[in-house]
């Protein structure tokens, strides 16, 4: 497995720290990872923050489940978001215009003064 | 001979010397299954039955003497029968000091002894008759054996139809990357003064990337660069309802960011998977070399001058189609003079891995065109190609390589 998924809690907001290489082999882990955070989430309004500090590469694959995730969790009302890119990562999300469609924050602490 | 090493390790001297017939039958009633072995463990089985049946009555009930005397034979033809089975396990066990401390060797052994020791002692008499009920542990190995037997034969046979299935699935999913591969046009339209090229090498699993030349009716070349999330039979689908898409609408729609508008509004209604797909899509005139392009999500293409300058199409950028309705695709145009290329590539190219993990990325990408963009549009395709899979060695290919190269020459 290429990426590690870890899971944090705060206040209403859970963060997802994505480490690794989300490539196409380790998208069935991570989709699980962040439904299992989607449920977590405490009581709307509440959210889902992915921290990427540690994430090193998104295949056009992972970068579907972002939009898969950043769906589900509009159905559920909760807010959705990601923080900390690296070039690589931007990059992606800025090519695909995925940055444009969710809210993309320097960092941890920027996100959460967004989020509820 | 190792066999005479091994057996100089045996307890009991009879052992030792066993001669060839009896280690064969050994081997026929202990050792593999076959239908004597079944029946020897079915006499064993009927025995042990009988024997505790006998050990319960003498213990519990008052019986007349005639029915002790029957006991005492029924006795003495188990214990001869197991002793002779239990020779013949040692006989037949490949590591027979092993054998004889085992569960099961000492099991054996607990089923017989009583009988022998009573011989010699008679004080411990009906602790010794009650030991004789552990005979019931020999009823675990055949319960054992079976299960084992029962689960291995089920594994195999669910072995071979996974191995069946799977089999048929890959050339089910042969025949269709094939037809995937078959609908990508081979040649670029004959146009005066275009010099077109394409190549798409495929990853070893099924991926979404695809390119298309589409003759408009003004005379005028569609050129689509386009690559599906994920992989597999639904970004094959996926795949395949975009191209029909975008093909279709564009030689009604001659304007780029108007086609992907509408092709996006198709595929979000179409999309059950949250598939989405990054399309690079623009319409050149080969009578001026204008270039109107617009692009949803895809990897900005280069234009190198003829005097090797090279260009990133960095405007018009807009979101991958597929991922939300409503959005609206800009155009931008760019002007291409005499002698100019156009290269349209997939993420396949730079992100190409070697066995090191490092990706081929843009700077080798960038330094292929430069040096290699004077030649011919193929020539350009096969270079970036050759020097692609060069530098990922070994490296299983992830990912679809796709790439296309227009070179034009004004009339």
């Amino acid at each position: 497995m290429s990426v590690l998924v870890r899971l944090e809690s705060v206040g209403p907001i859970t963060v997802v720290v994505a480490e690794g290489r989300l490539d196409f082999g380790a998208c069935a882990a991570f989709q699980s990872q962040i439904e299992k955070a989607l449920a977590a989430a405490g009581k709307p309004p509440a959210g889902v923050l992915i921290d990427c500090s540690w994430l090193d590469y998104v295949s056009s694959g992972g970068l579907r489940l972002f939009l898969v995730s950043a769906r589900a969790a509009r159905r559920a009302s909760l807010e959705f978001a990601l923080c900390a890119l690296k070039p690589a990562v931007a990059e992606v999300f800025e090519l695909s215009g995925f940055s444009r469609m969710i809210p993309v924050h320097p960092d941890r602490t920027a996100a959460l003064a967004h989020m509820p | 001979m190792g066999n005479s090493v091994i057996n100089a390790a045996l307890p009991g001297r009879a052992v030792q010397s066993v001669s060839a017939p009896v280690r064969a039958l050994a081997e026929t009633l202990v050792g593999r299954d076959g239908p004597h072995a079944r029946a020897f463990d079915n006499v064993i089985l009927a025995l042990i039955v009988i024997s505790v049946l006998s050990v319960v009555l003498q213990a519990t009930a008052d019986l007349p003497g005639w029915a002790i005397q029957v006991l005492k034979i029924t006795e003495f033809v188990v214990v001869a029968v197991f002793t002779f089975e239990y020779v013949l396990r040692i006989v037949a066990a490949p590591h027979k000091l092993e054998f004889v401390f085992s569960f099961y060797g000492l099991v054996d052994l607990v089923s017989i002894a009583p009988f022998y020791l009573a011989r010699l002692d008679v004080r411990y008499l009906r602790i010794l008759r009650l030991l004789r009920l552990l005979r019931v542990l020999k009823l675990q190995r055949r319960i054992l054996e079976t299960t084992v037997a029962e689960r291995t034969r089920e594994l195999a046979e669910r072995n071979l139809a996974l191995v069946q299935a799977q089999s048929q699935l890959k050339a089910e999913l042969d025949i269709a990357r094939a037809l995937q591969i078959a609908i990508l046009p081979s040649t670029f339209p004959a146009k005066p003064g275009c010099d077109g090229a394409a190549r798409m090498i495929p990853a070893t699993s099924m991926g979404g990337d695809f390119y298309d030349f589409i003759e408009l009716p003004d005379g005028q070349v569609g050129m689509v660069m386009a690559d599906v999330s994920g992989k597999g039979v639904p970004a094959a689908f996926f795949m395949a309802v975009s191209r029909t898409n975008l093909r279709e609408l564009a030689i009604h729609h001659p304007d780029p960011g108007d086609c992907l508008t509408r092709t996006n509004e198709v595929l979000c209604s179409q999309n059950p998977m949250d598939l989405f797909v990054t399309v690079f899509y623009c319409i050149f005139d080969p009578a001026t070399g204008v270039l109107r392009y617009s692009n949803g999500g895809h990897n900005p293409p280069f234009v190198r001058r003829a005097g090797g300058a090279l260009e990133v199409l960095n405007e018009a950028r807009g979101l991958v189609l597929g991922a939300m309705p409503g959005i609206d695709y800009s155009n931008h145009t760019v002007q291409l003079r005499h002698g100019d290329r156009l290269v349209l590539y997939t993420d396949g190219v730079t992100e190409a891995f070697n066995p090191a993990e490092e990706a081929f990325g843009m700077e080798r990408l960038v330094g292929e065109i430069s040096a290699h963009g004077g030649g011919s549009a193929a020539d350009l395709v096969e270079r970036i190609c050759a020097s692609v899979a060069n530098f990922a060695g070994d490296a299983p290919q992830s990912d679809d390589i796709t790439l296309t190269v227009l070179a034009w020459y004004a009339a």
